[in-house]
Parts: structure tokens; C-alpha cells; sequence
């Protein structure tokens, strides 16, 4: 029987070949070519003016990651402490911004933040300009918070918070309680049951939540193309430009994607080697 | 104490919850607003909700959207399970070196998924082309098409490439939960394997699929990085079209129909969980804490309501399908065809319902963002236009790489009224390939209640002491043509050390903070809301602005300025070349150029238009239009006189604007 049902792994394995293998090969292929297919590691050599689009993607996107852990944690830990009916209304409410388009809802950010926005507009209201203004004696009429690093870490935030939420609540709700029990019998104070006992064992959660944050944080160039207003260019962004965008070559844009995606990929690999990530994804 | 802590913990989940919808609440709010800013209430009004149903690119891009996550997820599930299956009767090595390359496109960033498979797809269609010629040389039975481009075919590959993955990881732990010996057992009792896999395997391992389907959706519908890679131009799902809007303004319309989207899922959502707890109620069951969602699921469509529910997805699915079908075999019926790429708001969309009930042509209109942007596109095979309306300089380059086809101007007569100011201009000497659109001048617009004195010259662009309110114009060869002038340079400079120093003059704005960001047909919203005081747009443009901000100045700098033709041409190989012209000689006619004079404020190159104009606009509006208004929209000849046009660069100097172009950026 068993050699019978193998057989319906093949066809996915030439699907597999074709659509995931074949594609990275071809990516390969420009990346180590020229426009005039001639072999050349010239693009690979030539990166090194684009370092700062580097810096500022892998920075800007720790960031991000690093606040979504910083709220993310505690409010998976929390969520998981409640009731049952509580959960299931807050897990519903977490995926369903999902249904509103991630373009939509990142735009909605840009009314907020402004100028003339709605934060500025409120800060007018409550006089914070005024009081800002006679203080420091400067004539300050607006926050710029559109088109600076902040909003698009903003962005980041906004748009993967879920995915970090997630993994990490369904982790902690599978914890043995009797674990956290026995701890506590052995004369552990909540805090000490909280380092020792649930962090690490909610280790694996915290693993693909970050994971899945960083790398679309890193790669986005819709989020800085929106909030950042052009100004704040991401690994993204360039290899858009040179695919779809005002830069057209796809060599360099294809040797671009292959380094980020191998430094991607290492950096995975060194986090998972740390803790033991064998279930990937543990959304639901 | 207790009860302060879950006071505390749940004050930070309802920050996290005010967090995540504050964005979302004011979309919604907005969808009801009588005007039609994201910022500024102007009364209820319900009318975007009436209006979104006429509006064709929503629509379409809906109905792709749905089209496509449904067959996505129906197929990939399909796929996804039986593969699952496959895998979990191999050897150990051999399944995890599939499931390795199984995680590549779920570790991957989406970009790099998608511009690989757009690569691959491309690929595939050169050495495709390659074949059908030499097939249908050596056979005249069956005609291939050659002409291969992106589409909802690639798009549809790409999502069940992306969601397959998703499926397996959601089926195979419950394959593994699975008693291997189930399925032997069942078969020595009489059962057929495919009666055994019916009745043993598929109730174990329906949770899995469930939830893995519920995924593949919603990465479907929410999807837009892949998509935007593989769907090609005239392909567009609402991700695609909602990214469109935003570069200039997102249209409440959108908000509407994404109101309408999140209130069913909401509501389905409430249907499911209210069921749910009634039957739990009733059961007096112990909390389903730890259940998970496909599990849980599985027992609501068990319950009455659940029935209902159940039956409503099977009819929506058959509806979904028999649309499908309807869908594709009217497509392939010969409706004759036209695509078009222009800029975005660009025309006026009366004319093209004109043109479609004039001729039973359908239209498919998209727009690109800049003259770069669309070459790119034609270079990447994911376009399949057939009229293209590019400026001078972009369409000499066109010329020059043999993509244009010549037109047949007996097809085009109202040719003859084309001003002999814009016949044979440089970008194309002898006139063969195009029909002018549109012309107009770039110059600087600025809100004279944000700066100190008049504006008169392009050094206010890179004047630190307009610092932050500057925004600079985001394609290479205004930006840089901007510096080259403001330094008394040609913008058709080809010396290299000319044209850095125009870079060096961006870099050091850039440096200094002048620059608030790079924008295209963002600036409506910025300029308009007041958000900067300065930048440079072209003079049509500017005149809409001027309707929704009228402390707007326009002014073309003393330095001189560009100004531009926009031309309607043909690609090579067009595959509705009848159809092309018959699209542009109707644009080309005097009523149609009025009509765009009009409603986009550029002026027209028809010499009865342009004469007409002044009466028309007192007809419309009651009133003489303002004489200063008119010599912005139609330059004078001695300001004509101070601007110069854009021509084709050698390759050369082209590659020295991309390279200082990006890295201005970084």
C-alpha cells in the first residue's frame, strides 16, 4: 500500500521542481549575467555602494521585530490566561484585520501621521504646540512622522504584530500546567516559575514569531514606499526598482534578492539552532 | 490583587486590539463620508457605497481577487492533501529532503518568490515563443500562439505555488496522529482503498485540510507582493489596484468595498462562534480551550446552523464556478480587444464607455506610474499592451530598440488635425510612429503661505532653508533634468561630469534635509492637504490641484523649465493592431480632446481643440476661464521659448541616471 500512495508524492515533487527549484536557479542564473548574457560577478562585486539599504533594512526590521516581541509576548502570555470565551473572541479579533487589505490599512496610518493629519490636528486641539512653542521658543506647527524611519517601523509593527501574537499564544496554551504546578511545589516564586519554566519552554513560539515579523519586515517595499515616502529606501524597494520600477535590470535586481535571501536564511539558521525550530509555522 | 493584575493584562490587550483597529475604524468611518478626503468629514453619506458598484476597475479587481484565492485554494488544497499523503509514505530521508524544499517558499521573503517566478515565467515564454514558431512552421494543423504573456494563468500558478505549502503543513500532523494501521484494518475488513481512504482517512485528517484551506485563502486574499510580480499588467487583483490608488489618492469607493469584505467575514466569524457556544451550552461540554480551529469547525458544520452554512458555502462555491466558467469562455470568445497604458487619471473615463458603445471595442485601460516605470514593464514581458502613451524622450528610446510598430495613418484620419507645432518633433522626425496625446511644461508648484517670498527659481528645490518641505520629483530624468537647469545646463547633456554635478546637487539637498520624500502622483494629496510647500509636477496637474487648494502657485522657473509631448504609439506584434487605431484616432478627434482638455487640464496638441477650448470652458461653467489659468494649461510661444524638450540619451548616459538615480535613494 505504502508504495502505492508514495507514488502521489511524485507529482508534487516535479511541481516542487518546477515552480520553487527552477525559479531560483533562473534568479541564480541573472544574478552571475550581464544584460548581454555575458558571465560576470560584477553585480555581486558593485553592491557595496547599496550597504546602507543593507544597514538600514536589517536594522529598521530588528526593530520592528524587537517591539513586536516586546508586545507581542505579553499579550499572547495574557490572552492566554483568560477564559475560554475571552480567547476566542480576542483570537478572532487578532486574524481578522487579515480580511481588510494590508495596503488599505497601511494607508489609513498615512491620514494619521500627516502633517496636517489627525495626531497633528489633536496635538493642535490640546495646545501641545503652543505649550511646545512658548517653551522652547521655536515655531513648530506640525510633527513630521510621515516619511521617517519611525513611521516605517510603525509600519512593520502595524501590518506583523499578529504573526508574532499568534505562534506565541498557541505555544503557551499548550503548556503542561501541571509543569507550572509542580515548579511552584518545588518552591518557586511566580517569577521565577515565569524565567525558568514558561520562557523557555515557550521558546519555539517565540522562534517562528520572529521569523515570520523580520522576514517580511525586511524584504517589505510597500510599507516604505507608503510611510517612508521614497525617503527611506529598503532592500525591497531596490529590487523592485530594478525589476518594476524607474532602474530597470534585473541582473542586479536578481543578485540583490540571492544575497538577501542567503543572509535571510543563515540568520534562521543560527536562531534555529538555538532553540529546536521543527514545526515552522504554528499560526493556528 | 489578583484582580488588579487581570485588570492590568487585560488594559494591555485592549491597547493591543485599539492598536490593531484604530486604522481599520477610521476606513470604515471614511467609507461613509459625503467628500471624498480620508481626513477631513464632510457629513453621512451612503453614495460610495452606490457609486463602487460603476466603478469597473473595483469591480474587476474583486471578482479577480475572489476568482482567483478560490481556485488557488480549491486546487492547492486538493494538491496540498494528496500530497501530504505521498509524502507521509516515504521513506524518512526522502520526505524531509521534500519538506525542506516544501519550507523554501514560506521561509522565503515574498519578493524573492515573486521575482523569481516572474523570471521563470518570462523564461518559459522565450522558449515557448521559440517552439510555436518551429511548430507551426513545420505543421499547419494547429496554430499555437506565440505570444505568450502573464496573466491570470501565471497569477493563479503562483498562488497554488504559495499556498500548497500551507495545506501540507496544516495536513501533516494529523497524518501523523493517524494510526497507520487504520487503513490496513479497514481494508482486510472488504473495504476497496478508495473506499478505505472515504471512510478511514479522510474524517481523521479533515480537520488539517479545513484549517489548511482556511489558510490558503487568506494568504490568497491577502496577498499582494507575489501577485504584483505575476499577474502582469492587465491583470489586476484589489491588492494591486488598491496599491495603484494609493500613489495618488485612495478612492472611498475602495473603502466601501473593504468595509463590505471585513463586515461578512465578521459576520460568518459570529455566525461560526455563537453556533459554537450554543452547542456547547447545550452539551453542557467542558470548554473547548485547547481544540483547534479546523477541529472546532468540524463540529459547528455538524450543528443546524452549521447545515445551513455548509450548504451556503457549496452554493456559493457553484455559483463561484459556473461565473468562472461563463467567465473564461466569454473571454475567449473574440470580443474585439483594445489595451491601453497611460498615466493614472489621464483621461476622461466618459470616453472610453464613448468609445466601447461607439464600437463594441472593449477597453482594457491601466496606467503606470512614470516613463521608466513602463519601460520597465514592457522589459519584463509582464506587459501585453497594445497603445502606449509615453513622453518624447522615453518613446525616441522605444524607437531606437525597435519596439514600436509604424502606424497606417489612413486609419487615423483626424491625424490632419494635429497642429503642424507637434508633427515630426525630434523624438520622432518623420512622424511614423505616433499621434500626440497631450503637452505641457514641468515647473515648480508651490503654497505661497509656507514660504518666504515668490518663487523663481529651481535653487528653491535644494534651498536649505525650505528644509523638510520640499518634495522632490521621483523619476530620474525630471529630478536630475531639474538640477542640470538649475545649473544652466542642457537637459540632454551627455557629459558625465555635467550630469554629476546635477547628482551631487540632489545629494547634497538630500543630505541637508530639504527633501520631506520622492513622489509621483502623490503629490495631489500632500500639495493639496498642505502638508509641502514645494515641488516640482507638471502644469496640467497643477491645475487640478488648484481646484481642492487654491493658495497653490504654479511658476515656470527663470532658469527655464521642460516641456514634454506625451504621444499615443503602438508596440511591435500589438495583437489588436485594428483595434489600436481605432482607439487612437477616436482620442485623436476634437470632441475627445476637449473633453481631456477638460477633465485632466493638459493642453491638447489638436489644433480645433485648442482654439475651441476657451468657449467650451464658458459654456460648461458659466464663466470666462481665468486668462492666467489658460497660459499655464496652453504656454505661450515666447514662454515655450525658454523650454526645452527631453530627447533620447545613448545607452550610456542612460546607465549613469539609473546608477545615480538609486543611489540618491540610499
Amino acid at each position: 500500500m505504502n508504495r502505492k500512495l508514495s507514488l502521489l508524492a511524485l507529482p508534487y515533487a516535479v511541481w516542487l521542481f518546477l515552480l520553487v527549484v527552477i525559479p531560483i536557479l533562473i534568479m541564480a542564473v541573472y544574478a552571475f549575467t550581464t544584460s548581454e548574457s555575458v558571465a560576470t560577478l560584477e553585480n555581486f562585486t558593485d553592491m557595496g555602494i547599496y550597504a546602507s539599504v543593507f544597514v538600514r533594512s536589517f536594522r529598521l526590521a530588528a526593530v520592528a521585530t524587537l517591539i513586536c516581541l516586546l508586545i507581542g509576548y505579553p499579550a499572547a502570555y495574557f490572552m492566554a490566561g483568560e477564559g475560554p470565551g475571552f480567547q476566542r473572541v480576542a483570537l478572532a479579533l487578532i486574524m481578522l484585520p487579515m480580511w481588510m487589505n494590508f495596503l488599505l490599512r497601511t494607508y489609513s496610518w498615512m491620514s494619521i501621521l500627516e502633517n496636517n493629519g489627525l495626531l497633528n490636528q489633536l496635538f493642535q486641539k490640546i495646545g501641545l504646540f503652543s505649550l511646545l512653542n512658548s517653551v522652547t521658543g521655536q515655531e513648530i506647527q506640525a510633527f513630521q512622522m510621515l516619511r521617517t524611519p519611525g513611521a516605517v517601523t510603525l509600519g512593520m509593527v502595524y501590518n506583523y504584530l499578529p504573526f508574532m501574537i499568534l505562534p506565541i499564544y498557541s505555544v503557551i496554551l499548550k503548556l503542561d500546567r501541571n509543569l507550572l504546578e509542580a515548579a511552584r511545589d518545588l518552591g518557586a516564586d511566580s517569577v521565577q516559575v515565569f524565567l525558568r519554566v514558561i520562557l523557555p519552554l515557550s521558546l519555539p513560539g517565540v522562534l517562528s514569531g520572529v521569523t515570520m515579523v523580520f522576514v517580511p519586515s525586511v524584504s517589505t517595499f510597500a510599507i516604505s514606499r507608503l510611510l517612508g515616502g521614497g525617503t527611506q529606501m529598503m532592500l525591497g524597494d531596490l529590487i523592485e526598482q530594478q525589476f518594476l520600477g524607474g532602474a530597470y535590470n534585473p541582473h542586479l535586481g536578481a543578485a540583490i534578492s540571492m544575497v538577501m535571501m542567503i543572509i535571510v536564511v543563515l540568520c534562521m539558521a543560527l536562531m534555529n539552532h538555538f532553540g529546536e525550530g521543527e514545526e515552522q509555522a504554528v499560526m493556528l | 490583587m489578583r484582580q488588579n493584575r487581570r485588570t492590568g493584562s487585560r488594559f494591555l490587550i485592549g491597547l493591543v486590539f485599539l492598536f490593531l483597529y484604530a486604522p481599520i475604524a477610521l476606513l470604515i468611518i471614511f467609507s461613509f463620508n459625503e467628500g471624498d478626503s480620508s481626513a477631513v468629514w464632510r457629513g453621512f453619506s451612503l453614495h460610495w457605497y452606490q457609486s463602487m458598484l460603476h466603478n469597473r476597475l473595483i469591480v474587476e479587481s474583486v471578482y479577480m481577487t475572489l476568482l482567483v484565492s478560490l481556485l488557488a485554494t480549491l486546487i492547492s488544497t486538493l494538491a496540498g492533501t494528496f500530497a501530504a499523503i505521498g509524502l507521509y509514505s516515504l521513506p524518512r530521508r526522502r520526505r524531509d529532503a521534500l519538506l525542506t524544499v516544501n519550507n523554501i517558499p514560506m521561509m522565503n521573503a515574498d519578493i524573492v518568490t515573486g521575482v523569481s517566478l516572474c523570471l521563470f515565467f518570462v523564461a518559459f515564454f522565450q522558449l515557448w515563443g521559440g517552439f510555436a514558431r518551429w511548430f507551426n512552421g513545420v505543421q499547419s494543423a494547429v496554430v499555437l500562439p506565440t505570444r505568450l504573456t502573464l496573466g491570470l494563468g501565471t497569477l493563479l500558478l503562483a498562488h497554488i505555488a504559495f499556498n500548497i505549502p500551507y495545506v501540507i503543513l496544516n495536513v501533516a500532523p494529523k497524518l501523523r496522529q493517524m494510526d497507520r494501521n487504520l487503513m490496513d484494518a479497514a481494508q482486510d475488513l472488504g473495504c476497496t482503498w478508495m473506499q478505505a481512504f472515504w471512510k478511514v482517512m479522510l474524517p481523521e485528517i479533515k480537520p488539517g485540510i479545513i484549517s489548511g484551506a482556511l489558510i490558503a485563502f487568506t494568504m490568497s486574499i491577502d496577498d499582494f507582493v507575489i501577485s504584483y510580480f505575476t499577474a502582469g499588467s492587465s491583470t489586476s487583483t484589489l491588492a494591486m489596484t488598491i496599491y495603484g490608488m494609493t500613489k495618488r489618492r485612495v478612492t472611498p469607493e475602495i473603502n466601501a468595498v473593504s468595509t463590505l469584505l471585513f463586515l461578512t467575514v465578521l459576520v460568518l466569524l459570529v455566525i461560526v462562534n455563537v453556533g459554537e457556544i450554543r452547542q456547547e451550552r447545550r452539551k453542557n461540554a467542558p470548554a473547548a480551550r485547547k481544540e483547534p480551529i479546523g477541529e472546532r469547525l468540524r463540529r459547528f458544520f455538524a450543528t443546524r446552523t452549521g447545515r445551513y452554512v455548509q450548504w451556503g458555502l457549496v452554493a456559493a462555491a457553484a455559483v463561484c464556478f459556473v461565473v468562472t466558467v461563463s467567465f473564461l469562455t466569454t473571454e475567449t470568445q473574440s470580443i474585439p480587444v483594445v489595451n491601453v497604458c497611460s498615466w493614472g487619471e489621464y483621461i476622461d473615463a466618459d470616453l472610453i464607455d464613448q468609445f466601447e458603445a461607439e464600437t463594441g471595442i472593449r477597453v482594457n485601460y491601466q496606467t503606470a506610474e512614470s516613463n521608466e516605470t513602463m519601460y520597465s514593464l514592457l522589459k519584463s514581458g509582464g506587459a501585453d499592451y497594445d497603445v502606449i502613451v509615453p513622453s518624447d524622450y522615453m518613446i525616441a528610446q522605444l524607437i531606437e530598440e525597435d519596439m514600436l510598430s509604424e502606424l497606417n495613418y489612413d486609419n487615423i484620419p483626424n491625424f490632419a488635425l494635429i497642429d503642424p507645432r507637434f508633427r515630426n518633433l525630434s523624438y520622432d522626425p518623420e512622424n511614423k510612429y505616433t499621434v500626440p496625446y497631450t503637452w505641457s511644461t514641468l515647473g515648480i508648484i508651490y503654497n505661497p503661505t509656507m514660504v518666504d517670498g515668490p518663487v523663481t527659481s529651481w535653487g528653491a528645490l535644494y534651498d536649505e532653508r525650505n528644509a523638510g518641505k520640499v518634495l522632490l520629483i521621483n523619476n530620474s530624468r525630471d529630478a536630475i533634468g531639474e538640477a542640470l537647469m538649475y545649473l544652466g545646463y542642457s537637459v540632454n547633456t551627455t557629459d558625465e561630469s555635467e550630469i554629476r554635478a546635477a547628482y551631487r546637487v540632489l545629494d547634497e539637498a538630500s543630505r541637508r534635509g530639504v527633501f520631506q520624500g520622492k513622489v509621483m502622483d502623490e503629490v495631489f494629496q500632500t500639495m493639496e492637504g498642505g502638508n509641502a510647500a514645494i515641488a516640482s509636477y507638471y502644469a496640467g496637474d497643477y491645475l487640478s490641484m488648484l481646484e481642492n487648494n487654491e493658495d497653490l502657485r504654479y511658476v515656470i522657473p527663470e532658469e527655464g523649465a521642460n516641456w514634454f509631448v506625451d504621444a499615443m504609439c503602438v508596440l511591435k506584434d500589438a495583437p489588436h493592431m485594428e483595434e489600436a487605431e481605432a482607439w487612437i484616432n477616436f482620442i485623436a478627434s476634437t470632441e475627445a480632446n476637449l473633453a481631456n482638455m477638460d477633465y485632466i487640464r493638459y493642453a491638447s496638441p489638436n489644433s480645433e481643440a485648442l482654439e475651441q477650448y476657451p468657449a467650451y470652458y464658458e459654456e460648461l461653467y458659466g464663466e470666462e476661464m481665468p486668462p492666467e489659468l489658460y497660459d499655464i494649461m496652453v504656454t505661450p510661444p515666447d514662454v515655450l521659448a525658454r523650454c526645452e524638450m527631453y530627447e533620447n540619451t545613448p545607452p550610456d548616459t542612460r546607465a549613469l541616471y539609473n546608477r545615480l538615480w538609486i543611489q540618491l535613494g540610499i
